[in-house]
């Protein structure tokens, strides 16, 4: 339809929808009670507690680190400790894009922009996210099996056989999926910042 | 009149409103009714900082408009909305299928567009003037009068593509 035809469109949903009265005085006030945006804690929920599972391992391997007996080993406890910290730090910043804006009587193309930035910053924030937790996948098979099984994986040839080109087939998969799924979400997000900040 | 009152008479004056801007950013009526609610919660909730700098209309759909962008977000999560104390609200269903349609082909029709163009063609199909667009969305009257005649060409050549 053309601008004009969507115009004439609307006018006939106008009528339409003059005659409907849903809202009545009890409802509009139980709807300024309650807490809608309830359905938002719902989708933040999973994010705070897969932070605190990354807080409480990083905590966990720090108290052992006692048994960590080799250079290697150690190195594997850092950066496992280093990679919790930040996929945590990720996840929590992962969890500001859905909040809404303290002001939301704010002018729309400027609602729009931060949700604009909001959404580029995601997005490249969930593509770390992946690379890094494959990495920390590699460096906590090495820790738990010195953990509990008091054995240093990385003395066995076949892990690395296995969990460098089965890693290299992952990331390629990965970042094919990544071009695919996020590319053309990114370039709307970026064109549209474009055109508000024109 | 109490400020809780005002407001509810405010609400029911513009229930119109509130429900178009909910049609138009949703494409199912359960996410319709998520959003109504959630729009009119997000309207009671800064009705105190509503300073009548702004018309009560302006900032009606400022608000309004500004919430549907977040609802999009959650609603692509397949996460719906608690029913108030346990009972959900019931919305009267339109009497026959011919306002879901229109509401609908009109979807369709701004589908491709962005939410910024996608705003100011809802705006201006409810008759406001370039100057009253200008007030709600925050961008110039010029830069309304450029992305008005944009989105017409878009319109268009969108049109010319599926003939």
């Amino acid at each position: 339809m053309e601008l004009d035809d969507l115009k004439n469109s609307w006018e006939a949903i106008n009528k339409q929808v003059d005659n409907q009265q849903n809202l009545n005085p009890q409802i509009i006030d139980k709807m300024t009670r309650n807490k809608y945006n309830a359905s938002l804690h719902k989708i933040i929920y999973p994010e705070l507690i897969g932070t605190l599972v990354c807080f409480a391992s990083a905590v966990y391997i720090g108290f052992n680190f006692g048994k960590l007996d080799t250079v290697f080993l150690q190195g594997a406890g850092i950066l496992a400790i280093l990679l919790l910290v930040a996929l945590s730090i990720i996840s929590l910043l992962s969890v500001r894009h859905f909040n809404m804006p303290a002001d939301v009587s704010k002018p729309y193309a400027e609602i729009l922009k931060a949700f604009a930035v909001q959404k580029i910053r995601f997005h490249k924030f969930q593509q770390i996210n992946v690379m890094l937790s494959y990495l920390l996948l590699v460096d906590t098979i090495v820790l738990m099996s010195k953990f509990f099984s008091d054995k240093d994986i990385s003395d066995n040839k076949y892990f690395w056989i296995f969990s460098f080109p089965l890693g290299y087939i992952f990331l390629l998969f990965f970042s094919k999926w990544v071009s695919k799924k996020y590319n053309n979400t990114l370039r709307q997000a970026e064109q549209l910042l474009k055109e508000l900040e024109s | 009149m109490d400020k809780k009152e005002t407001f509810i008479t405010a609400i029911k004056a513009n229930e119109g409103l509130i429900y178009k801007i909910a049609a138009v950013y949703t494409d199912n009526t359960e996410d319709r009714k998520d959003l109504v609610q959630e729009i009119v919660y997000h309207l009671w909730k800064s009705f105190e900082s509503f300073n009548q700098k702004s018309s009560l209309s302006t900032w009606m759909y400022r608000v309004a408009m500004n919430v549907s962008i977040y609802h999009l977000k959650v609603a692509k999560r397949k996460v719906s909305t608690i029913p108030i104390d346990g009972e959900a609200i019931n919305f009267h269903e339109p009497e026959n299928n011919d306002l879901e349609d229109r509401l609908k082909r009109f979807r369709q029709s701004v589908d491709k567009l962005n939410l910024l163009e996608k705003g100011i063609v809802m705006l201006y199909v409810e008759n406001k003037s370039h100057q009253e667009i200008a007030e709600i969305t925050g961008i110039s009257v010029t830069n309304v009068g450029t992305k008005i005649s944009r989105i017409k060409d878009k319109l268009k050549s969108q049109l010319t593509k599926q003939q």
